[in-house]
């Protein structure tokens, strides 16, 4: 039976609102925690929001598409303790990520660290307390 | 010089009774020892350098693993069949990506006892009659009666993630027990358990700065003998820049899904 293309379009819909609200809220099971990959890019956008920080960046693929990764990291509290501020990133700024990869395989994944581009280091929790 | 010996001794009783018998005093935020293991990633942005040439070695884990695929370890509350099972059904979910079962990830408080990890920090507010536990994850909070009243049967008919806690003073430690809680919270990671589920806590501070909780569960249906386990949490302060918690708000995030 064909399927109308308004009804095909309502449930793509829904099935990319329900991947939304996935992304947004979940535990560190929806990534490879153990694993780690390095994405560089230039900042699109810092979201300094609960209960995640986002940094979306467009990352060149290589075979001439940007793509836009989003990096999630701890939610603010968290990392103002461990030295970010809401305004540690700028739009347009060229930043390295190293993150857990995400295992619904999309371009998005858990923050290790961030590392500017003068070197600095933004680690994704406090040091330890003793 | 009668007189005066007098009103010092006195005076020295009142202090050493009061010593004897003031409760110390566990206000403050504290952070539980090393929450995160060694998966910070790097140094903190802020702070002194460590010592160390050429660059930071690259991370190897953003978190440590939570979905159950390397199994339990012997530390892990006993479970019986029925609940071993309900943890291997939710390890599998987890393992596949899903936070179903998690409540905290859909922005609810970690319940009793799982909160009393306080990965995010956790703040004491004590007063003569009761003593309030804050965790800046999910701003949950939890509070302890001390006045001596207990829960009522309507209480323990309306169970609550943080329960219903009462304590008193035994010497400088606090003992505290909870009830009526909600059988859809997690004991600790993601081990589940029954609506017969009681917390006993003793709760102490081992120096001025570290705070000690002993933790003791039972639950007839779920575990097979009860479970203990200890945590420590060193006190924050002003000097250290670290002893303001910040708003969590989670549903922050639910407004941006929509």
């Amino acid at each position: 039976m064909k399927v109308p293309a308004i009804i095909e379009c309502a449930v793509l819909g829904a099935a990319l609102m329900l991947a939304s609200v996935a992304q947004a809220h979940h535990s560190n099971s929806a990534f490879y925690v153990t694993k780690i990959i390095t994405i560089k890019g230039v900042v699109k956008e810092f979201r300094w929001s609960n209960p995640h920080v986002w940094v979306i960046v467009t990352v060149d693929d290589g075979k001439g598409n940007k793509v836009d990764w989003k990096a999630e990291g701890r939610p603010p509290g968290i990392l103002s303790r461990a030295g970010w501020t809401p305004k540690s990133l700028a739009p347009g700024e060229m930043v390295t990520i190293d993150l857990s990869p995400a295992k619904d395989d999309t371009a998005s994944g858990l923050i290790a660290r961030v590392t500017k581009q003068d070197g600095t280091i933004l680690a994704n929790a406090p040091p330890p307390t003793e | 010089m009668k007189l005066e010996k007098t009103l010092l001794g006195m005076i020295i009783g009142v202090v050493a009774l009061h010593a004897q018998t003031a409760p110390p005093d566990f206000s403050g935020v504290y952070y539980p020892i090393n929450p995160f293991g060694n998966f910070r990633g790097g140094p903190a942005a802020s702070g002194p350098p460590p010592a160390r040439t050429g660059p930071p070695p690259r991370p190897t884990a953003s978190a440590p693993l939570s979905d159950g695929s390397r199994g339990r370890t012997p530390n892990e509350p006993s479970l019986t069949p029925e609940y071993m099972a309900k943890w291997e059904m939710i390890s599998k979910t987890r393992i596949a990506g899903s936070s179903e079962y998690d409540l905290t990830a859909k922005c609810l408080p970690p319940g009793m006892p799982a909160m009393m990890s306080m990965a995010y920090g956790m703040e004491v507010m004590q007063i003569k009659d009761k003593i309030t536990f804050f965790s800046e994850l999910n701003d949950a909070l939890r509070r302890v009666y001390l006045d001596g009243r207990k829960p009522s049967q309507k209480v323990l008919d309306d169970p609550t993630y943080a329960g219903y806690s009462t304590g008193h003073w035994e010497g400088d430690t606090l003992v505290v027990d909870t009830v009526a809680l909600r059988d859809n919270t997690f004991i600790e990671g993601f081990t589940p358990h029954s609506d017969q589920m009681t917390v006993h806590e003793r709760i102490r501070l081992l120096e001025p700065t570290l705070l000690e909780d002993e933790i003791t569960v039972t639950d007839p249906k779920a575990l097979t003998k009860p479970w203990s386990t200890v945590k420590k949490y060193r006190k924050a302060s002003r000097e250290k820049g670290n002893d303001e918690l910040r708003e969590f708000a989670c549903a922050e995030g639910l407004e941006e899904a929509k």
